[in-house]
């Protein structure tokens, strides 16, 4: 691991989604400077999609009175489209929602997309495996897996970290809760 | 001063050793337990329940009122360490509670958070002393359009907690809103947005989606741009409340309990709702309005503190009444009738040695809660300081634990991870997180109310307006609507 | 790599294997009522009647020393229809039941659920319940005939409110009344609470004309004078309460509110009667007699084929209803 400059000197050109465009970021593409837009796809698509349930639900039984089932979907479906309109004109006048900072988090550097999908992927993975494998592997498998694509390579000591986490979870929830959690395959056959 | 005789009484049953130590057991249980990932207070009384099976009933409520104050705690312990509440009452406690953590505040957070609950559950149980029957008498009056009033408010609210972009703000309260029309229509039963899956026709737990929302799109977001090199440890910080968090804290202490013993105690209320009024309150008051999103301590102090009197409302229209207004309740009044008892309108007289301990022991509860979590903040807050991997890893794995074993389905975690993708967008592209969450919790409730009291009307639209409660609410409506325009007109007379 | 990682990788892969089996050895022998590893369903949320109903089973089961270690768990959903695709999901499993009851028969068929209880193995009918129509105490409604003739004149203008969501007891009973006096199913006015807490409320403050829903949830009040109540819906009177069955007042109605157990399909022949015994035993055991008591629920109990008939029975009678309102 390296260190990294001071983050106080940031600035880094393009990359950072907050500030205002530099010079620097006229020859990135415009649309990368308006990838916002995509927000605005992405409620109208939902708009589109909440309007259409709330039309093509079946409602003629057990109405009454003037507010039914479609009624809220209707006025949500509405007000999504109508916000995304809203959104993407704030947008193209140079608008920016602010990306959100923290402690932890270093905006001057760009989006590591890679850890991102690599934790997704844990996730999705570990879900998967619970019910083949039970709840403490897979649970091991999620902590090792992510402190791995975060950055923690002390292979001698986090499996055993993760193992240790999971089992006793397991012990907790399983044992003395009675909120089941699949044990794995060996279980009854020892 | 009947009811201060019974409740000496009462302290002469609660104070016995044995069940001082009952209460001491209940307390620790429930926080141990609502610490615990997708465990909230219901689920704790729950699970719990068979560990009373051999007790006396007396001890066993003593116990139980321990759980439920302990549980409620646990659950905002891991909202603010964590940013993973445990359920939906929790959330707001994440929206302060967490980033003050962050900057090596926790134990102040964590401590405001106690003694809110403490002074929260104090006041609430006075005023469930002093105003049992009144309050049980004006519950059963609120009704459907009361309640769609008191929901009308809370959404003008919600615009001031949308953030410094009113358009963003409202896109993520509508996202919200959308979340909360999945499932089965309640008055109709008729499928909306569920695509034919049973899954989903109960709809989108909102523990699901706060923890989806808030942790999971915070460690991915988080992930996405980890401050490599070496990691700035978290300042130790001072273990105590400060003179400066003191002076913000304690005005928020004791305005939550006004705002949630009402809404405990009356049928459609619950927690969700006044801690998130009270958030807002504190808001608009604080004098350190800028500080709100990024740690300021009022917004621990008032939310806990509204919370923890919300639960000694619950307990007011459970005993009089035998409404149960909350899950919690529900579970509990399941435990009183496994004993033969009832709770209702005839408790009081047929088993006053039982009700009357069980309200001392809430005090008794509440001194407890507080001397064993105050000298423990410290304790807990140095639990984030874990190297960052570990920590992260960690959030992942309890947000994962807690939707598995709500409903043991791997559906839940395959959506937890959905939403938290949706977080983290919704965090490159600032659109706030708190109005999503609101409105998966109002949305559905609000609905519910207008269409029920429509349907009680018949479908004439002034069942929205026949209570001079529904007026009261829409009249400060429109006058906190209409207090800018006013605000600058008077500002122009006087200046002219 | 670090020297030691294979180690690590060793140990941990033992702990997470072995650890679990290894803390929760199977060490009933499999005689008798016995079933080591049974695990109890319950479709609804913890506090509900299903739950109740469940937990006090398996706590008595355990105390009459009929067997150890029942597990009992929640899968809430869609009114009891996602626990029974899993249960259906769970073929040839003699290890699992399901508490259920009539509640859950409307809901496979107001959901339209892929699956319905004629899928299950059918175990037994442990308790059932009549249904109240109460009134508050200040309502101008006296008796069953005052209410009834009132809501004939004007379905719309007197709500109905019930505990259970469209398809559930608290909502056939009063459709089935409706039915019964003369009134088109499909003009009254049933408002759906979410359990009989906030409907208590609703009641008591006069804002729906009368409410139906399950004696017990109510005998307090009842008791107490803060309700009226008017009429029952099963066909005998209910002791030590003062007012007719719907039957004695001249609407033909009976309807019980029930809850029993089922069972995954595909069991054998020996598992099926091992679980049925299981309930037999439970049921002559002192302390289940005390917890009916207790719980004032009535002693219904009902094994096997017989109870598979009338589950069979009670699907007709919720379809031809669910029919009739076009639902």
């Amino acid at each position: 691991m390296s260190a990294h400059l001071d983050p106080s000197s940031a600035g880094t050109p393009g990359g950072a989604p907050a500030g205002t465009p530099g010079r620097s970021g006229e020859n990135r593409s415009w649309l990368a400077r308006h990838s916002e837009l995509g927000v605005c796809a992405l409620l109208s698509v939902l708009g589109v999609l909440v309007l259409t349930d709330a039309l093509t639900m079946d409602v003629d039984i057990a109405r009454r009175g003037p507010v039914g089932p479609t009624t809220m979907p209707l006025v949500v479906g509405v007000a999504l489209l109508l916000v995304a309109v809203l959104l993407a004109v704030d947008v193209l006048r140079g608008g920016r929602g602010e990306a959100e900072a923290g402690e932890d988090v270093d905006l001057s550097e760009p989006t590591d997309w890679r850890t991102v999908l690599l934790l997704a992927g844990i996730f999705l993975g570990s879900a998967v495996l619970i019910e083949p494998l039970g709840f403490p592997v897979a649970g091991a498998l999620l902590f090792w897996g992510s402190a791995y694509a975060l950055g923690s390579r002390r292979t001698d000591r986090d499996p055993l970290i993760a193992a240790v986490l999971s089992v006793v979870t397991y012990v907790v929830f399983d044992n003395l809760l009675g909120v089941p959690l699949p044990g794995g395959p060996l279980m009854g056959v020892l | 001063m009947d009811a201060l005789n019974s409740l000496l009484d009462g302290f002469g049953t609660a104070l016995t050793p044995v069940n001082l130590l009952w209460a001491a057991v209940g307390v620790l249980l429930g926080t141990a337990i609502g610490v615990l990932p997708g465990i909230g207070p219901a689920m704790a009384v729950a699970l719990l329940l068979p560990v009373t099976y051999g007790l006396d009933p007396v001890a066993a409520f003593i116990m139980f009122a321990g759980i439920y104050y302990g549980a409620m705690f646990g659950g905002s312990t891991t909202s603010i360490l964590l940013n993973t509440p445990g359920e939906s009452a929790a959330v707001v406690a994440a929206m302060e509670g967490n980033p003050m953590a962050k900057a090596g505040r926790g134990g102040q957070a964590l401590a405001a958070a106690a003694i809110g609950h403490f002074t929260g559950g104090l006041v609430g149980t006075v005023l469930l002393v002093a105003l049992a029957p009144v309050v049980a008498r004006l519950a059963v009056d609120i009704g459907a359009p009361d309640y769609f009033a008191i929901m009308v408010l809370a959404f003008i609210a919600v615009t001031s907690v949308l953030g410094s972009s009113r358009i963003r703000g409202a896109a993520s309260l509508l996202i919200g809103l959308t979340v909360g029309m999945v499932g089965l229509d309640r008055m109709t039963g008729q499928q909306r947005l569920t695509f034919g899956s049973l899954q989903l026709a109960d709809g989108i737990d909102v523990v699901i989606v706060a923890v989806g929302l808030f942790a999971i799109g915070e460690a991915l977001w988080v992930a996405a741009h980890l401050r490599r090199g070496a990691p700035r440890a978290i300042p130790a910080g001072r273990p105590w409340l400060g003179r400066d968090d003191v002076r913000r804290s304690w005005k928020a202490w004791l305005r939550g309990p006004f705002i949630g013993f009402p809404f405990g105690a009356v049928p459609a209320g619950g927690a969700e709702i006044p801690t998130f009024l009270s958030y807002v309150v504190e808001k608009r008051l604080s004098k350190h309005r800028d500080q709100f999103g990024k740690g300021a301590i009022e917004g621990v102090a008032g939310p806990e503190s509204a919370a923890s009197a919300s639960a000694a409302g619950t307990l007011v229209s459970m005993l009089t009444l035998g409404l149960p207004t909350t899950a919690v309740a529900a579970v509990m009044l399941a435990a009183f009738q496994s004993y033969g008892i009832q709770p209702g309108p005839l408790l009081f007289e047929r088993e006053p040695e039982l009700v009357w301990g069980l309200i001392a022991s809430l005090f008794v509860g509440m001194v407890l809660l507080l001397a064993l979590n105050l000298p423990l903040a410290p304790v807990w807050a140095r639990l984030l300081r874990i190297p960052r991997p570990y920590l992260y890893a960690g959030i992942l794995f309890f947000a994962a634990v807690g939707a598995y074993a709500v409903g043991g389905e791997v559906v839940d975690l395959v959506l937890l991870l959905v939403i938290g993708l949706v977080g983290f967008g919704m965090r490159r592209y600032g659109l706030p997180v708190l109005p999503a969450v609101i409105g998966v919790i109002l949305g559905p409730a609000a609905e519910q109310q207008l269409r029920r009291a429509l349907q009680i009307s018949d479908g004439s639209v002034t069942g929205l307006v026949n209570t001079p409660f529904s007026v009261t609410v829409y009249a400060v409506v429109v006058l906190l609507l209409a207090w800018p325009l006013l605000a600058r007109a008077v500002g122009r007379s006087r200046r002219g | 790599m670090r020297p030691r990682t294979p180690l690590a990788l060793l140990a941990a892969a033992l702990l997470v294997l072995l650890g679990p089996p290894l803390l929760n050895p199977d060490d009933g022998t499999d005689t008798g009522t016995r079933i080591p590893g049974l695990r109890f369903m319950v479709p609804n949320t913890p506090g509900g009647g299903y739950d109740i109903t469940a937990r006090t089973a398996a706590k008595n089961a355990e105390d009459a020393g009929l067997t150890s270690g029942i597990e009992v768990f929640n899968l809430p959903g869609a009114g009891g229809t996602v626990g029974l695709s899993r249960l259906v999901g769970e073929h040839g499993n003699g290890k699992l039941a399901m508490s259920m009851g009539l509640g859950v028969v409307g809901a496979a068929r107001s959901n339209d659920a892929p699956k319905t209880l004629a899928d299950t193995t059918p175990i037994a009918r442990l308790t059932e319940e009549q249904d109240v129509v109460v009134v508050a105490k200040d309502s101008p409604y006296r008796t069953i005939g005052d209410l009834v003739d009132a809501w004939r004149d004007d379905p719309g203008g007197l709500p109905v409110g019930g505990g259970s969501s469209p398809g559930g007891p608290d909502h056939l009973a009063p459709m089935l009344m409706a039915e019964a006096a003369g009134i088109a199913p499909k003009r009254v006015n049933y408002v759906p609470f979410d359990g009989g807490g906030e409907l208590l409320a609703s009641i008591l403050g006069n804002k729906v004309a009368f409410g139906v829903s399950g004696v017990g949830e109510y005998l307090d009040q009842i008791k107490a004078g803060e309700l009226r109540l008017l009429a029952v819906t099963g066909s005998e009177r209910i002791d030590g309460l003062d007012a007719p069955t719907l039957k004695e007042a001249g609407y033909d109605v009976d309807f019980t509110n029930w809850r029993g157990v089922v069972a995954p399909p595909g069991l054998s022949e020996a598992e099926r009667t091992k679980l049925v015994r299981l309930f037999e035993e439970l049921h002559d055991s002192p302390e289940w007699r005390e917890s009916l008591r207790q719980n004032g629920w009535d002693d219904a109990f009902l094994t096997g084929e017989e109870f598979g008939d009338f589950l069979e029975s009670e699907d007709d009678r919720v379809v031809s209803v669910l029919k009739e309102l076009g639902l």
